[in-house]
């Protein structure tokens, strides 16, 4: 009975893995094979494996700005988030104040605005401030957008941080400052780390107000790096396969940094 | 060591609501262990918080040493405190709990290490130094939090319900522990709890507190036999004192109470003679009650009709009901008590141990 228990699950997983990492692995091997190549047969094994795609990639088709330009703007962007982020979320879920909750609803309630609504009102602030088309401008969007979801994460694991820690610290000698950076901070680690994996995910892989806002060759992302390879008549899968490659190893880099912290992010409170 | 003065605190958290602490004064003098001691909600935390800087004050004065410290932050008032929490730094390890608060106070590394090192061992945590708070049991924790406090050799030790979180037996112990600490240290202790065990057994005097106030300050045993009003006199004791309603009659030169049908005649030491037909209220302790009457014919004989009896060992509590009165009595009789329930007993009620309180509940002692 255990044995077919065992089976079942195992047969279980191994269709989920299949079905979710399947795309992935057909990418991938995209990524060693020619554009005639895949048009011949889409599914086959590479053979020849074309490792020589990926230094064209990088050098010849720009992949390299874009890799650059994709890490600038989201490892700013993640950087300022999680600052702000778990400082807001920090201040509303621990200080009593006037507005303070009215002030989280308003956040809050931005979630909720497609971002297609926001995105022309956007394009023109960053026109009058002269941010348009920098890489500046996109990062403070980025910030913008993802904030309030950042600070909605963070401040119910704040919340549950107690109250007693707090006057711990401050009978220890510490200010709020301190208190911050040496008690709620580290406390909130996992809560920190899961928001870190999503908005790098989310925003590495973002791609509407990259090309809304980027237009310059010299200072697009990854994304539309990506989507520089489908034109409106052909599109060269093989080396759009190798972008995507190249594109999702920061993911999983940062994947396997945050992931135990993730995981202790997502069950906290789930047990003592 | 210090001494703290307590002067008309206050604390209103809304206006047009009852103040959390209501012109609470007190004087605690240098190595005393003072108890605030009342059920939840009665103001003790507040006031501890008060004094511990961690909360504002809405009005009155707290001064340590003669210094007013109102308008000093929590870390400048030289204050350790216990929470009922632990409140340990959960990322940290056990040495750098003990280690958080001197680190900031910029005390030379070595002298750190002495001092951490120099608690653990009188804390029994010498092997824990290297855990994290999550990988030690709830008397470990507490210890540590303990040891956090003494660590600082601060001039006065708050502590917040600490032994709330502990089981029964471990209880016992750590309260041992706490008192052996403060005949140690000598120091100033502020020790809030709602548990009367821990108050009597380990305050040098305790402060009762009911609805924001004072209610009595003093010795335990002191508070304990002479409780200055019906509150006091219900909240310490376990069964608490039995509060019935009496009318003073013209007996006795005023010291006779007739409680339901019963005529309990009061000795010159336990009362001022009464106005006849004053409405009273009669106290008695549970172990002021006897199966048998006593030799020097001091108690008065009572009818009383069982209505529980639990057998507890070496003692056993009778609850009864005294002709008359609705009320239930309570009565600790020694040993095992051989009652029935439903039957009528007489039972012996020590008359020179009464209380009678008047009609707002205050005690009335002879002039």
């Amino acid at each position: 009975m255990a044995i077919l228990r065992r089976s079942l699950l195992l047969l279980v997983l191994t269709l989920y893995t299949s079905f979710a990492a399947g795309p992935f692995v057909w990418a991938a091997m995209m990524s060693l094979r020619t554009t005639t190549e895949i048009h011949r047969n889409h599914f086959a094994f590479p053979n020849p494996a074309h490792w020589e795609k990926f230094p064209d990639a990088w050098f010849n088709s720009n992949y390299g700005i874009y890799f650059v330009n994709s890490l600038q703007v989201v490892v700013a962007a993640v950087v300022i988030l999680t600052l702000i982020g778990a400082m807001a979320a920090h201040c509303l879920a621990r200080y009593r104040f006037r507005l303070n909750r009215v002030i989280y609803f308003i956040l809050f309630s931005t979630i909720i605005f497609p971002p297609q609504i926001t995105i022309i009102s956007l394009f023109q602030i960053l026109v009058q401030y002269g941010l348009y088309n920098s890489k500046v401008g996109l990062t403070l969007v980025y910030v913008a957008i993802q904030l309030p979801l950042t600070i909605y994460i963070l401040e119910s694991f704040f919340a549950r941080i107690p109250a007693d820690l707090f006057d711990a610290a401050r009978m220890d000698g510490y200010s709020d400052w301190e208190i911050f950076w040496r008690v709620a901070l580290p406390i909130a680690l996992p809560a920190v780390a899961t928001t870190v994996i999503l908005n790098f995910i989310l925003l590495w892989n973002e791609f509407l107000y990259a090309v809304v806002l980027i237009t310059d060759e010299s200072n697009r992302t990854l994304p539309l790096g990506i989507q520089r390879f489908i034109g409106d008549t052909q599109e060269d899968v093989g080396m759009i396969a190798t972008g995507l490659m190249i594109a999702i190893i920061p993911v999983i880099v940062v994947y396997a940094f945050f992931s135990e912290k993730l995981i202790q992010g997502m069950t906290a409170g789930a047990v003592k | 060591m210090a001494v703290v003065t307590i002067d008309k605190l206050t604390k209103i958290y809304d206006r047009g609501h009852a103040p959390a602490a209501d012109n609470v004064s007190l004087d605690i003098a240098h190595g005393e262990f003072m108890v605030l001691l009342g059920p939840s909600g009665c103001g003790k935390t507040t006031t501890l918080r008060m004094i511990a800087g961690l909360e504002s004050i809405s009005s009155g004065t707290v001064s340590i040493d003669g210094r007013v410290v109102n308008q000093v932050p929590a870390k400048d008032r030289d204050i350790a405190m216990v929470f009922q929490s632990y409140a340990l730094y959960p990322h940290m390890s056990v040495k750098d709990n003990l280690a958080f608060g001197l680190r900031r106070r910029s005390v030379d590394r070595a002298e750190i290490e002495r001092r951490v090192a120099n608690v653990a061992g009188i804390l029994g945590l010498s092997e824990l130094l290297g855990r994290k708070p999550h990988a030690l049991s709830g008397g470990q924790r507490q210890r540590v939090a303990l040891g956090r406090a003494i660590v600082r050799d601060p001039k006065v030790f708050l502590f917040d319900e600490p032994l709330s979180n502990l089981d029964a037996a471990l209880r016992v112990s750590t309260r041992g522990e706490i008192s052996a600490l403060h005949r140690r240290l000598g120091a100033t202790m502020i020790y809030v709890t709602h548990d009367q065990v821990e108050a009597m057994t380990m305050g040098t005097r305790i402060c009762i507190m009911n609805g924001g106030r004072v209610a009595q300050v003093g010795p335990p045993l002191e508070v304990y036999r002479n409780p200055a009003n019906t509150f006091v006199a219900s909240f310490l004791g376990n069964p608490p004192m039995t509060l019935l309603p009496a009318i003073a009659t013209d007996k006795a030169g005023g010291r006779c109470l007739m409680v339901g049908s019963c005529e309990i005649e009061l000795p010159s030491s336990r009362c001022p003679p009464l106005q006849p037909g004053a409405t009273v209220t009669f106290g008695i302790r549970p172990e002021h009650l006897a199966q048998e009457s006593a030799s020097n014919g001091a108690t008065i004989p009572v009818d009383a009709e069982i209505v529980r009896v639990e057998p507890l060992g070496a003692e056993t509590i009778v609850i009864a009901r005294l002709p008359g009165v609705e009320k239930l009595i309570f009565a600790r009789l020694a040993g095992e008590a051989t009652m029935r329930i439903g039957e009528r007993r007489q039972l012996f009620l020590d008359a020179g141990k009464a209380h009678v309180f008047d009609g707002n509940g205050l005690a009335l002692r002879p002039a």
